[in-house]
């Protein structure tokens, strides 16, 4: 059950990286900085700035 | 391990005569990753590169709470993996099993232990030891300023053949198919209700908001079906394939100059999370159904005369599964994002190598579903109206004098059941990958009553992400050309200046949507052009990071260790050589470029407005081959003068690795 249970919780961390929550929860605590909608905002512009630069797998 | 894997390599390449079950594939290449892993991967690991745990990784030194962050082992191993994972590997094990099962399962499973993971690894490795440089920028070290520029261009020219060809996919799968496209044009408003739900109405929600995303985007599958069926709705959403070609060009432009955040992002994240859905769910439908594989070991069309593609199986079949065995592209996700993010060097080796040999098992997944179909209709959906006949009539007549009997009823009833009108002359590889995923997946859940549905889940899946790649590969594809035009036009070169980023927005666009539309007009179907072109450019890209890995282990080891570069390197320039010879010069129109040009001449309608188009694109195929071989040749001979030198001692053979720092990462901070 403990190991479902920790399964579970590395395929929420894992779809978290991936969605870039994870992400922004460092930049917020990186930064000391609370949560806000104008926060996101500035994080989830520079961060696709850097992501949208580079070429894409096939 | 060992007898295990010989054992099920020789029950799929001696099998004859009879069908043979798909799990002798699985377990032959799960068998043959875990040697390569466990013997080959370690020892690179070991002795070439001595990973050491000690050493702080730039994600330590350079930790910054962006791009440099150490992150847990399996979660950038899912992040890596999930950016590796393209069309590629599920489209061209579909195109290249004309030749049967057994030629691309041998390249993938090899091609893939001993050139992919290999070359995917090594970068890694030493992208990681020189804070994260990129591809370029390591070729400009190591080899030279000509590498650097080699390396840049190939990736602009990969760019504009790939959103061509995947377009064409794409294409060729919602034409004529009402459902298709309105699932598709549904995903539309669905990202951005979702890009407005994350910036606005729930800011930061990502998994929240994709979970909604992916709820009305099944709506939309659901709702589909309704639409096909509607005798005043269909007909909106039932379109050419010229009509889609120029479609996806517009939103390709539309996509790439509006906000990020608008259409892409949220397409983006959605199609990831779906994508890691769709492999799971297709690889345990392998292991739950196993079905027996219905297509022989070895086809008639290993002699190049092949309907999906011309071109004998030795080079075609390993230039049309690049992705799955060895894809250059890996190399530049292996100097991007990851190597920022290595917590402990010996995570590398999972990461660079293990994401590989997944990748490869998932190509191995596609060439299951592919060889699922009876050949008769595998070769019904894939080959084009030039070759088997224009008429279904003709079509499976063609196909029948081959040795594959297939009918017209059999068709119409299988088109019939999974809500299409027709599946003649669906080229590309989408829709029967999409056939032999809904095949699988009705055998896992819910029968055939819910065939239709899987089937459109299945070409949604496919679609989705390709145009992700497309607003996404535009977009690069602009920063790119934006890069190159600011040494003539600094205003060019501003990402912020708007007719700058339209002009150049346009320019990529244009680029791929003229092989686009040269492929919807192809007579021969356009895969048979692109997808070849596609390959090589790809592999040539794998050849400039070899040649890359080649030098670092040259001044690493001295000649010790380069056999384990330089023999894929020697396989991928011959097969790339070979390929790129074939398509311009081969005296068969169906290969090469030239010989097509000379037919389109001597044909009665030469003089035609169409037939000069045919041959301008065919002399346009040629030249871009022939610059492909240049390129290979030019960062071979480069490449070459550096190591002669290495080796004479007339070449520095400094090591341009980051200097040792200790690593004070605690364990918890994993």
């Amino acid at each position: 059950m403990s190991r479902l249970r920790n399964f579970g919780r590395f395929v929420l961390a894992l779809l978290r990286e991936i969605g870039d929550e994870n992400a922004y929860q460092r930049h917020l605590a990186a930064h000391g900085r609370e949560h806000s909608g104008a926060e996101w905002r500035r994080f989830s512009e520079e961060r696709m700035r850097a992501k949208y630069a580079r070429a894409k797998c096939c | 391990m060992a007898f295990a894997a010989a054992f099920f390599l020789s029950g799929i390449a001696l099998s004859r005569g009879e069908h043979i079950n798909s799990i002798w594939l699985v377990l032959a290449a799960a068998c043959t990753y875990a040697l390569g892993y466990r013997f080959y991967a370690r020892f690179i690991a070991a002795r070439v590169m001595a990973l050491n745990d000690k050493r702080a990784t730039p994600a330590e030194r350079l930790r910054n709470g962006h791009d440099f962050e150490p992150t847990n082992k399996w979660i950038l191993f899912g992040h890596h993996f999930a950016a590796i994972a393209g069309p590629g590997p599920l489209v061209g094990p579909v195109l290249a099993a004309q030749f049967g099962y057994l030629p691309g399962t041998l390249w993938i499973v090899i091609g893939a232990v001993l050139g992919g993971a290999v070359q995917d690894f090594v970068i890694l490795f030493a992208s990681m030891r020189r804070d994260g440089k990129s591809l370029g920028e390591m070729a400009r070290e190591e080899i030279g300023k000509v590498g650097g520029f080699a390396a840049l261009f190939t990736v602009l020219l990969i760019m504009v053949i790939l959103l061509a060809v995947v377009g064409l996919v794409v294409v060729n799968a919602l034409r004529g198919s009402a459902w298709g496209t309105f699932t598709i044009a549904a995903t539309m408003p669905v990202a951005l209700l979702m890009g407005l739900y994350l910036r606005y109405w729930r800011p930061g929600k990502v998994l929240e908001g994709s979970a909604l995303g992916f709820a009305l985007v099944m709506a939309s599958i659901y709702a589909g079906q309704s639409v096909a069926a509607s005798a005043s709705l269909a007909p909106w959403f039932t379109w050419s394939a010229m009509s889609l070609a120029l479609a996806i060009i517009a939103y390709g432009f539309l996509a790439s100059a509006l906000p990020v955040w608008m259409l892409l992002a949220p397409r983006d994240y959605l199609s990831t999370f779906v994508k890691l859905g769709v492999v799971l769910m297709l690889g345990a439908g392998v292991l739950f159904v196993h079905p027996d594989l219905q297509l022989p070991a070895l086809t008639r069309f290993v002699d190049g005369t092949g309907p999906v593609f011309a071109g004998k199986v030795f080079p075609f079949c390993f230039i049309t599964i690049a992705c799955g065995a060895i894809s250059g592209f890996h190399a530049l996700i292996s100097s991007g994002t990851t190597p920022k993010m290595i917590a402990k060097e010996s995570n590398a080796l999972p990461i660079g190598y293990g994401s590989m040999l997944l990748e490869s098992f998932v190509a191995i997944m596609a060439m299951v579903a592919a060889c699922v179909m009876q050949p008769g209709v595998y070769f019904a959906v894939n080959s084009p109206a030039g070759v088997v006949g224009a008429t279904p009539a003709s079509a499976v007549a063609t196909i029948a004098s081959w040795g594959y009997p297939v009918s017209v009823a059999q068709m119409s009833a299988l088109a019939h059941s999974v809500g299409e009108q027709t599946l003649f002359y669906r080229t590309g590889g989408a829709p029967s990958l999409a056939l032999g995923m809904a095949h699988i997946f009705a055998q896992t859940g819910g029968g055939q009553a819910l065939i239709a549905f899987w089937y459109h889940f299945a070409i949604m899946f496919e679609a989705l992400f390709i145009l992700t790649i497309v607003d996404a590969g535009t977009r690069v594809g602009r920063f790119m050309l934006q890069d190159l035009l600011r040494h003539f036009s600094k205003p060019l070169g501003r990402t912020s200046w708007m007719p700058g980023v339209l002009l150049t927005t346009a320019a990529v666009v244009g680029g791929w949507g003229y092989f686009l539309i040269q492929g919807v007009r192809d007579p021969l179907g356009g895969i048979n052009s692109l997808w070849p072109l596609f390959g090589i450019a790809n592999q040539l890209l794998a050849a400039i990071a070899l040649c890359v890995g080649t030098t670092i282990l040259l001044k690493m080891h001295g000649l010790k260790y380069v056999w384990i570069t330089c023999a894929p390197l020697a396989w991928l320039v011959t097969v790339t050589f070979t390929a790129a010879w074939q398509k311009i010069f081969s005296p068969i129109p169906a290969i090469g470029f030239l010989a097509q040009v000379d037919k389109l001449q001597a044909s009665t309608a030469a003089a035609t407005a169409a037939t000069q188009t045919l041959i301008f694109n065919a002399r346009l195929d040629a030249a871009l081959c022939g610059i492909l071989l240049l390129m290979v040749a030019t960062i071979l001979l480069d490449s070459l003068r550096v190591w002669y030198g290495i080796l004479r001692g007339t070449h520095a053979a400094r090591i341009a690795e980051a200097p040792f720092v200790i690593s004070r990462l605690r364990a918890e901070e994993l």
